[in-house]
């Protein structure tokens, strides 16, 4: 029992020592920026990164024209907040539309990552994951909307996660349908979205 | 009133009187578990899935407010999904403050893990979730470390935190994870979430995690333990999906009848618990040993984006 217990961790060790190998490990967290050592090797993912950036930039220059969010006992304070930072989002980028920040070379890298992801040994266990995160289902967001209010957030599979750029804490990938969505976090708003991006 | 009338009245008083104190009897001689409750003790309660707002909720909690008259926990874990539906002020009032009022009016603390019906921004801004503004944060009571993840969306950020923060804690401390999808489960619904256990259980297993505790399947369930780490799924605190669970060898114990929560004391190296339903029946209880975790590497990384503070 004692001995199979050690062999189990042992491989569970060299797991994580290939997941480390395999890149994850080098991002440097809490970044302001995307990081640019991320899946690099790929000019679609570069270009996506870039777009992302100065994304960032511009989101960090509204977002400090609004009174800082602290944490509070009052919601309708975060829900003033969140609302005020969509707009002026909306209103710095009012001609936005799908493929802005997922452009044509950056959809390419995508598709390739997913298809990678959902035809390889592991497809079975991610289309589970986002079944069991309770998918969304004929929802099409476009940029500049509000994520729906009570609406789930579907599960992204983590192991996707690890074949798509590493992004700052100011934008997620979410799952919407099909779709393939950047959201901003804290403005709960469309950054971009990418359709049946998802077999 | 005629006198025939008053003694059937009587009677049936009497009736009811004498069915009140069998059920007293019977919820006494069934609860029959008593916690330690040792000086120093770490005492907390465990509620997955409850923010519905409905009368479920609310009865759950008032048999949570009556259990901390026996059993006087400091704090509460919450293991997602706690405000469905909407996140407006209403919602935050009708489906926490409301139903646990007595609890945070005595100064009982919350510590929110998000799950996938919980809006992220909304409630990791709201203080008394305790988040501090960090999806995934840890934080330290008496000699238990508690490690609250994000498991909707586990990047690559908060896989590296993770790491840090498990081998930063060293292995004096009791490491307890929480987050909403259950590594193993037996939910009909859900199920074991196999993708994120491939990515995190090795460090539960590396770092020497004692104790899991998650939700999103509407059952409860304790599961046998795995790779000397010990797993429940309490999801019903709310929530409730009648016969849910399937029989497989991962349960040690499953109820899947009615709503429940859990009890814990942690005290030196025992773990004690009690799973209660909304009727106060007694639903699961023990006595759990600390394993011993002799091994522990070293992988460090940082993150400036999550949160650790001690209590």
């Amino acid at each position: 029992m004692r001995t199979k217990l050690h062999s189990a961790r042992a491989m569970h060790t060299l797991l994580l020592v290939g997941l480390l190998a395999g890149g994850w490990a080098r991002a440097l967290p809490g970044q302001g920026l995307a990081n640019q050592s991320q899946p690099k090797a790929d000019p679609g993912f570069e270009e996506f990164l870039d777009r992302v950036n100065t994304y960032v930039r511009l989101h960090n220059s509204l977002d400090s024209t609004l009174p800082k969010l602290k944490t509070t006992d009052r919601p309708e304070v975060i829900t003033a907040h969140e609302r005020a930072l969509a707009i002026k989002i909306g209103e710095a980028r009012p001609t936005a539309r799908p493929g802005d920040i997922f452009t044509r070379r950056a959809r390419i890298a995508f598709r390739r990552a997913i298809r990678s992801e959902f035809q390889g040994s592991d497809g079975n266990a991610a289309r589970t994951t986002i079944r069991q995160g309770e998918p969304l289902k004929e929802i099409h967001l476009r940029p500049n909307e509000i994520y729906p209010e009570g609406a789930p957030f579907t599960t992204v599979p983590p192991t996707l996660l690890l074949k798509f750029p590493k992004l700052p804490d100011t934008v997620a990938y979410r799952i919407v349908g099909r779709d393939l969505v950047l959201l901003d976090v804290k403005g709960n708003v469309v950054v971009d979205v990418m359709h049946e991006a998802i077999p | 009133m005629s006198s025939g009338r008053q003694s059937g009245m009587m009677r049936k008083g009497l009736a009811l009187i004498l069915s009140l104190l069998g059920l007293l009897l019977l919820t006494a001689q069934a609860n029959d578990f008593q916690f330690p409750l040792k000086a120093g003790s770490v005492r907390f309660a465990a509620i997955g899935d409850m923010g519905t707002g409905g009368a479920a909720q609310y009865e759950v909690a008032s048999q949570m407010v009556a259990s901390r008259r026996t059993f006087p926990f400091d704090f509460v874990i919450m293991l997602g999904d706690n405000i469905y539906g909407g996140s407006g002020p209403k919602d935050f009032q009708n489906k926490f403050e409301l139903p646990y009022k007595p609890l945070l009016d005595a100064g009982v603390k919350f510590y929110a893990s998000l799950g996938n019906h919980d809006d992220p921004n909304k409630e990791r801004s709201y203080k008394p979730f305790n988040m501090n503004g960090a999806n995934y944060y840890t934080f330290t009571k008496g000699n238990v470390r508690f490690f609250v993840l994000d498991s909707n969306y586990m990047d690559p950020n908060q896989l590296a935190w993770l790491d840090k923060q498990l081998h930063d804690a060293g292995n004096g401390d009791w490491k307890i994870c929480y987050f909403h999808h259950p590594l193993y489960s037996s939910g009909k619904t859900h199920g074991s979430s196999i993708e994120l256990r491939q990515l995190i259980e090795p460090l539960f297993i590396k770092y020497g995690v004692d104790a899991v505790f998650s939700g999103h399947d509407h059952v409860y369930e304790r599961v046998t333990p795995q790779k000397g780490i010990y797993y429940f799924t309490e999801g019903s605190s709310g929530q409730l999906r009648d016969g849910d669970l399937a029989k497989t060898n991962l349960t040690s114990k499953g109820f899947d009848t009615d709503r429940t929560f859990m009890l814990v004391e942690i005290a030196g190296d025992e773990m004690y618990f009690e799973t209660l339903s909304r009727t106060g029946k007694e639903v699961d209880s023990g006595e759990l040993p600390r394993v011993t975790h002799s091994e522990l590497g070293a992988v460090p990384s940082s993150d400036a984006s999550s949160a650790s503070r001690k209590e």
